[in-house]
């Protein structure tokens, strides 16, 4: 059986889920040697492979048409897809925002906050993304495992990851389930 | 007691009992959220659900009485997928986001539901629309966004404290907690006793002040009890890194049951007094630190002399707040030791006096507490239990809405007027005459069980009326309310002196509730110190010394005028304060959480405290502080303080091993 390969992404994350992926210390090795680990944003690949993998794992939730893009390419060219992290889970605290517009969202951002003045100006780029509410991946595509946590515990994503590469599906239960 | 299957299991249990607490004694744990085991079944989350053989659907076992022979599965794949369910639709009614909400992690019941059934994440999503959060409250913050409208703050509040100050308003999705008639929580009739933040199951309602400070498996919790007033309320007192963070009712203490008013549960909290740590000494005019021997020795230069020396040796005064063994060990001191005339409480008796001289005439004339729980008619004199001892006032609230009549007779204005059915204010200094004339109408009116009925009474009940200022029909109304009750309770409160003491046990004695009275004491230890007889007035007169056992109470504006020009003021204190700053020679003790002791409540209960947090290294126990006073002049402050408690009649029964 050829090695089951890995890639993932992140979107509206903070990147502390990937942090806690390297927090697995040496059982990255382990890892590394069942499985192939293709593009992440930690490594030299950036994109999955166009002719796909076994699994895509993705952190942050979905707040503009670039996470869009890349939370359906994820689907595309992945078998099995882990929403990891809070924020991929449930829209984690960058969703705190949708409590308000995004115009208000950006006011804050740019122009109302500490270190921000009255010059500040809200970017306009159009070729910026487009930005919307603040979702939960499985909102927007299908998600197959679904790791909680803000961040994971490196056990828990260690247990998912180790499950996959011998071809289990992961079953979280217990002191790997837990929610912040 | 009738026969039923739990999961296999077939035990017994009385009729009545629900399917929860049938599953509880067989060793089952079943989930809930509105569920809560001090308050009445609700049936409003729906998490319990079991099936029940013969029953077409799911059934809520909070509320379904067992029958005989029922037969009751309570994890089967149905109930399981059916919770999930529930849990889904409670998670996307509001907004619950885990990671910024303070009981995320362990402390919140709809998280650890969710966890224990194994859900990864919410099916469907957040209402999204905001809720408001009404932070208008001094202690307290309500969320609407993470209320589950389990219902259990609204019924604590009227079935555990009887405010009925929360309550939902509208239907169904709409349903919202209100307090009142909608007004914000912080201008609301709220009693900030703070039993809603203690049962509510998420983080709707949490605390101001221990907020974010840590989860609850993070804080170490000490058993305890409350030191703000008679009652001896039972507390978990919660620290981290020996430091203070919350204060919960302990559901099974004997006094409370859970319910903790203001004064226990915030008000320690706000402590903001800056704390002795070391001994201080006059040098040079000016209180200086120093060691507990150079303390000791400039204490005992000036205090030894004066042993022996009545009226011009040392006065002494210490907290109603003390322990026992404090307090025991401080007589022997001063009273034995020095042969002081002056030793006594800061209290000087004021709330002990006439129960006192009552029972020594009389012997005990009081009930415990749980008497409340049958009375059909509560008459609180003298007592504004909205201000002191308010868990007692919780105690007599909550009996209303099951036909309690409530009378209140007092003198002065009291905040339990509007809930009384009868309320009589008589003239000042004529709460006696009053209840004299409450008498008199009962026996006008031939209901008196004990003693004589008749036409004499007419006249004194005119004449009762007359001088109290009160209309005798008024009496007459009041004083057949409290006669054709079958167990009527009287609370009496320190606004009492003997004569109205003595008039209050004799229309006890006439309705036949003979020893049903309750005697709110002040302090703490207020009862002990009277039976120690530490409740003389203080006066410093030619007194060439004063010792003030201060403990972490707060010196009154009265005595600090009274010693100030004393030659030599010694003071153990946790504080600092003016007092402190006048004192020749200050010794650091431990604050109340620092302590452990005993204290005899309200019903004569000898209750214990324990120490919660570790005082800085310089700070002794009032006992040692004593102690070693002690044997720096030479004398003895050992005591037995339970054979002392005993050499007094007291008003109640008290509970000495």
């Amino acid at each position: 059986m050829a090695k089951p390969k890995i890639s993932s992404d992140w979107m509206c994350g903070c990147a502390g889920c990937h942090m806690s992926l390297l927090d697995i210390d040496e059982r990255i090795l382990t890892i590394a040697e069942l499985t192939d680990i293709r593009a992440t944003p930690i490594t030299d690949l950036k994109e999955p492979d166009e002719s796909g993998v076994d699994v895509g794992i993705l952190e942050g939730g979905i707040n503009n048409t670039a996470n869009e893009e890349v939370a359906h390419r994820m689907r595309k060219r992945c078998k099995l897809l882990v929403a990891l992290g809070d924020c991929a889970v449930f829209g984690g605290v960058p969703a705190m925002r949708n409590f308000f517009t995004i115009e208000e969202a950006l006011r804050r951002a740019y122009v109302e906050t500490e270190s921000t003045d009255s010059e500040g100006k809200i970017p306009s780029d159009p070729e910026l993304a487009r930005m919307t509410r603040v979702r939960a991946i499985h909102e927007v595509v299908p998600v197959d495992i679904f790791l909680p946590g803000c961040p994971p515990d490196p056990d828990a994503i260690f247990y998912v990851l180790s499950e996959l590469a011998q071809g289990r599906k992961p079953e979280l239960k217990g002191d790997l389930l837990h929610w912040r | 007691m009738v026969n039923v299957t739990i999961d296999g299991k077939t035990i017994q249990v009385p009729e009545g009992t629900t399917v929860l607490r049938a599953a509880e004694q067989a060793g089952l744990k079943i989930p809930v959220l509105c569920d809560h085991p001090h308050l009445l079944p609700f049936g409003g989350c729906r998490l319990c659900v079991v099936e029940v053989e013969g029953m077409r659907t799911l059934q809520p076992s909070c509320s379904l009485p067992v029958s005989n022979n029922m037969v009751v599965r309570t994890n089967t794949e149905k109930v399981q997928a059916a919770r999930k369910f529930i849990l889904t639709l409670i998670f996307s009614d509001r907004n619950h986001f885990c990671p910024y909400c303070q009981v995320s992690g362990g402390d919140c019941e709809l998280q650890n539901a969710a966890l224990n059934l194994g859900m990864t994440h919410w099916e469907y999503q957040p209402n999204w629309k905001p809720y408001p959060v009404d932070a208008s409250h001094e202690y307290l913050v309500i969320d609407h966004n993470r209320c589950i409208l389990c219902r259990r703050c609204v019924r604590a509040c009227g079935e555990l404290v009887g405010n009925f100050t929360l309550g939902i308003e509208e239907r169904g999705a709409s349903s919202m907690l209100v307090c009142d008639v909608g007004v914000p929580f912080g201008e609301s009739s709220c009693v900030a006793c703070g039993t809603c933040s203690q049962v509510c199951p998420t983080g709707a309602i949490i605390d101001r002040r221990s907020a974010y400070q840590g989860l609850e498996k993070k804080t170490e919790s000490t058993a305890s009890i409350c030191l703000g007033c008679s009652l001896g309320c039972g507390v978990n007192v919660l620290t981290r890194d020996n430091r203070l963070v919350r204060i919960t009712g302990r559901w099974d203490a004997p006094v409370n049951a859970g319910v903790l008013c203001k004064l226990g549960r915030f008000l320690p909290l706000d402590e903001d007094r800056q704390r002795i740590t070391t001994p201080l000494v006059r040098k040079d005019g000016k209180l200086q630190p120093a060691t507990w021997d150079e303390a000791l020795q400039a204490a005992s230069l000036k205090l030894k002399p004066l042993a022996g020396k009545n009226g011009s040796g040392v006065a002494a005064i210490a907290s109603p707040r003390l322990p026992v063994e404090s307090l025991a060990a401080f007589k022997q001191l001063f009273k034995g030791g020095f042969r002081s005339d002056t030793v006594t409480t800061l209290e000087e008796g004021a709330s002990t006096l006439a129960a006192s001289a009552l029972a020594a005439e009389t012997g005990p004339f009081e009930t415990d507490l749980s008497a409340l729980e049958a009375a059909d008619c509560v008459v609180v004199l003298g007592i504004d239990l909205a201000v002191e001892e308010q868990v007692l006032g919780f105690m007599v609230k909550r009996s209303l809405p099951s036909n309690t009549a409530l009378v209140v007779i007092d003198a002065a204005e009291n905040g339990f007027t509007p809930l009384a059915r009868a309320a009589l204010k008589p003239a000042a200094g004529a709460v006696n005459v009053a209840l004299r004339g409450l008498s008199a109408a009962i026996r006008k009116l031939g209901l008196a069980k004990a003693g004589t009925n008749g036409k004499d009474a007419e006249a004194e009940l005119k004449s009762a009326a007359e001088q109290s200022g009160i209309l005798a029909d008024q009496l007459v109304y009041a004083g057949g309310m409290i006669a054709k009750a079958t167990r009527p309770v009287f609370i009496y409160g320190k606004n009492l002196n003997l004569a109205d003491l003595k008039a209050a046990a004799d229309l006890a004695a006439l309705v036949g509730a003979g020893k049903n009275l309750i005697g709110a004491r002040g302090a703490a230890n207020s009862l002990a110190a009277a039976q120690l007889g530490l409740d003389q007035p203080f006066k410093r007169n030619g007194h060439q010394a004063v010792y003030v056992a201060l403990g972490d109470d707060v010196p009154s504006q009265r005595l600090i005028q009274q010693l100030e020009g004393t030659p030599f003021l010694v003071v153990q204190a946790a504080y600092s304060s003016r007092l402190t700053a006048m004192a020749d020679v200050v010794f650091p003790v431990e604050m109340w959480a620092e302590t452990s002791g005993h204290y005899i409540n309200i019903e004569g209960r000898v209750q214990g405290t324990a120490a919660a947090l570790k005082p800085a290294a310089g700070v002794r126990s009032n006992l040692a502080a004593l102690q070693a006073v002690a044997a720096s002049v030479g004398l003895s402050a050992e005591a037995d303080w339970q054979a002392a408690l005993a050499e007094r009649k007291a008003p109640v029964a008290l509970a000495l091993s």
